[in-house]
């Protein structure tokens, strides 16, 4: 029987706050925010039909305290909670304290999200629906295994192969090793590192994949078994194991590849009855080889992408599918994508040092708009500060054309329009990445900004050119002559922030 | 109006006449026509006269070195300082691209947690070798040294709190 859902507390901040309260507003739900100290005049407080504070700055004071979210849903009589991503997102014991409190928690049930949440019980899930994981040792390798021992376990597995230490992190205790030749010197140097960082030397074998790519299949799940799978993401282009560009559909599935990773992210999920949506990830090797990394039990940061080709709304589908709806949607138009999507997440980083985090005052802001062009945001505008304490995301940028190229070249005229002054942030990188010939013919692996980042050996990603040079002494030349200093980041008058403020509150009802 | 601006590190000599909108300007001997109109508090409008007209938009914005201006313009930002005297040997290497020279200081440019320190004191580090770990944005961030050289001295505690611009290790 279909659950009749009124009010949603939104358990998060951020873009993903504001994207989660549009879609109720059009579902005609009414919304609750929560907010930290800092976050009191942020725009999904002001967007939100109800709000209400829920500690300090530190998120585990505030957005990540399941009691005083319980709290507010309690308080402000919302029936259902959604939990955005990060945060609670894909914590299970959150989204049980919701069902206990009998409220709709709009996610998938919290014995998915703990199944899927350990690596090791996700790995022996996907292994037991028939879907390929990373080839491996499942047990490790002990200090009284011989030599000959090591050699045969690690043919098994095939070469190139890493030894990495079964107390790893960080890098430590990692050996790569290309051929049988090397693996008895590496064996011993990731033993002892293992022991010494980590007082255990036992070691296991994983399949090197040279340069793959990070490639997934969103998935919506619906409570009457249903399991619909979407045309897939490619997510390679990545800093610190963190997605910063995804596009879809990827430049190196064909449709044949597409309908196997779909039927393998599809055969995950039921084989854990999963409801709502989540993604299965994949890396794809050069070959056509596809192997399963992981699953994200929630919405993912880069769903707009598969929204643009598809012609679907995934946060309306989540409402509908937790409110007991059947999934009616066409296969067709969920794998058979219209033209190609590009996302930018638009991070307060630096990318010339390394992408190290730029918080603080926005002077200036000016987003881009225009065809084809869909921006979600938190309400980044002049006079606001990014605060310290979150996840460093001010924006994401999606563009839409009716083909690859034409995304690209969309994606780079928005980009020239995007004018963020006070802090840094990735769009230069941005600007750069899309006249990159690598990037446009679509050669693209987990590998690329690393790449990237040592070609240019310290050289910034958009090198001003002499005549720009010129341009930027007149303009400095011209307020010295017109008699106003250069604007500080000290020195943003009071009178302007609130013209500013007023000018932001256009989203107000 | 005479001065002099280092832009990019490096020192030009600046005239500017004109009113009314429409300026001469004289940079290092090379003279442009330019029709300048604000668009708001920071950002022009300018259109550059003599050759075709053409029209450009330059932003105002802060920079974290004080004294300077960062111009932001679709090709890019370039970084812009007024300086008071006449032209003089700039302070930093010239087109701002090269690896530093002299004594450096590793800063982290914000505010967070020291997680590591991850040299000693009288440590050989190589240009880009990571020094320290700060943790700030749900995130360990490691800040890398400016040069090859040596370490002399370690201004933090791991652990520590810092402030965006403070000084962690210093690197001869």
């Amino acid at each position: 029987m279909p659950n009749a859902l009124t009010k949603v507390l939104v358990a998060n901040r951020g873009e993903i706050a504001v994207r989660i309260i549009r879609a109720c507003r059009e579902l005609g739900l009414r919304t609750v925010a929560v907010y930290s100290a800092c976050d009191r005049t942020a725009l999904h407080v002001r967007y939100a039909d109800e709000a209400y504070p829920i500690g300090p700055d530190a998120p585990r004071d505030s957005y990540l305290r399941i009691d005083a979210l319980m709290e507010v849903a309690r308080r402000s009589g919302a029936d259902a909670v959604h939990p955005g991503y990060g945060f609670l997102a894909e914590n299970a014991g959150f989204a049980k304290a919701v069902i206990d409190a009998g409220l709709v928690f709009v996610g998938p049930s919290p014995d998915a999200i703990a199944t899927m949440g350990s690596k090791t019980a996700a790995r022996a899930e996907a292994a037991a629906a028939g879907v390929p994981v990373v080839p491996g040792t499942e047990a490790p390798l002990g200090p009284d295994a011989t030599d000959a021992d090591a050699g045969r376990i690690a043919g098994a597995v095939g070469y190139p192969l890493l030894v990495k230490a079964v107390a790893g992190g960080g890098g430590k205790g990692m050996r790569a090793v290309a051929r049988e030749a090397e693996l008895q010197g590496a064996l011993r140097a990731a033993r002892s590192e293992a022991l010494s960082s980590f007082g255990d030397p036992a070691v296991y074998f994983e399949r090197l994949l040279v340069r793959p790519r990070h490639v997934e299949i969103q998935l919506l799940g619906d409570v009457h078994g249903t399991i619909v799978p979407f045309v897939e993401r490619e997510c390679s282009i990545q800093r610190r194991h963190q997605k910063v560009l995804e596009e879809s559909p990827s430049a190196a599935v064909t449709p044949d590849l597409r309908r196997r990773m779909a039927e393998a992210a599809v055969a995950v999920a039921r084989r854990v009855g999963y409801t709502n949506a989540g993604t299965i990830e994949f890396l794809l090797d050069a070959s056509g080889e596809f192997f399963f990394l992981e699953m994200n039990t929630r919405l993912q940061v880069e769903h707009p992408v598969t929204e643009l080709v598809t012609g679907t709304d995934l946060v309306h589908w989540q409402f509908r599918v937790a409110r007991g709806e059947r999934l009616d949607l066409d296969p067709r138009r969920t794998l058979d994508p219209v033209g190609h999507a590009i996302e930018c997440r638009i991070y307060a980083e630096d990318p010339d040092r390394d992408f190290l985090p730029s918080p603080g005052l926005v002077t200036a802001l000016r987003a881009p708009a225009g065809p084809g062009i869909r921006r979600d945001d938190g309400g980044a505008v002049a006079g606001v500060v990014v605060p310290v304490h979150y996840d460093p995301l001010i924006a994401k940028l999606a563009a839409w054309a009716e083909s690859r190229p034409q995304a690209i070249a969309r994606m780079a005229r928005a980009l020239g329009e995007y004018d963020v002054r006070g802090i840094k942030t990735t769009i230069p990188f941005f600007r750069w990445l899309l006249g990159d010939a690598a990037f446009q013919e679509g050669r693209l692996d987990t590998t690329f900004i690393d790449a990237a980042l040592e070609a240019r050996g310290g050289r910034p990603f958009l090198e001003v050119p002499d005549e720009a040079e010129h341009l930027a002494i007149v303009a400095v030349a011209l307020q010295a002559h017109a008699g106003t200093a250069a604007p500080t980041a000290a020195a943003a008058p009071p009178a302007s922030r609130w013209q500013q403020a007023a000018r932001a509150g256009g989203l107000r009802r | 109006m005479r001065l002099t601006v280092e832009a990019n590190g490096r020192a030009r000599s600046v005239d500017v006449s004109g009113r009314d909108g429409i300026y001469r300007i004289v940079i290092d001997g090379v003279e442009r026509e330019v029709d300048a109109a604000a668009v708001d508090d920071t950002t022009f409008s300018l259109i550059c006269l003599g050759s075709g007209r053409a029209s450009r938009e330059v932003g105002l914005g802060p920079s974290p070195v004080p004294g300077e201006t960062a111009v932001h313009m679709p090709a890019g930002v370039a970084v812009v300082r007024v300086l008071s005297g006449p032209p003089g040997r700039s302070g930093r290497g010239g087109g701002g691209a090269g690896l530093a020279q002299g004594t450096q200081q590793v800063v982290t440019p914000m505010p967070g947690r020291v997680v590591k320190v991850l040299v000693r004191v009288g440590d050989e580090v190589r240009a880009r070798q990571g020094i320290v770990v700060v943790e700030a944005m749900k995130m360990e961030n490691e800040l890398r040294s400016p040069k090859d050289g040596r370490v002399t001295r370690i201004l933090v505690d791991e652990g520590a709190p810092v402030e965006a611009g403070r000084p962690l290790v210093v690197i001869d």
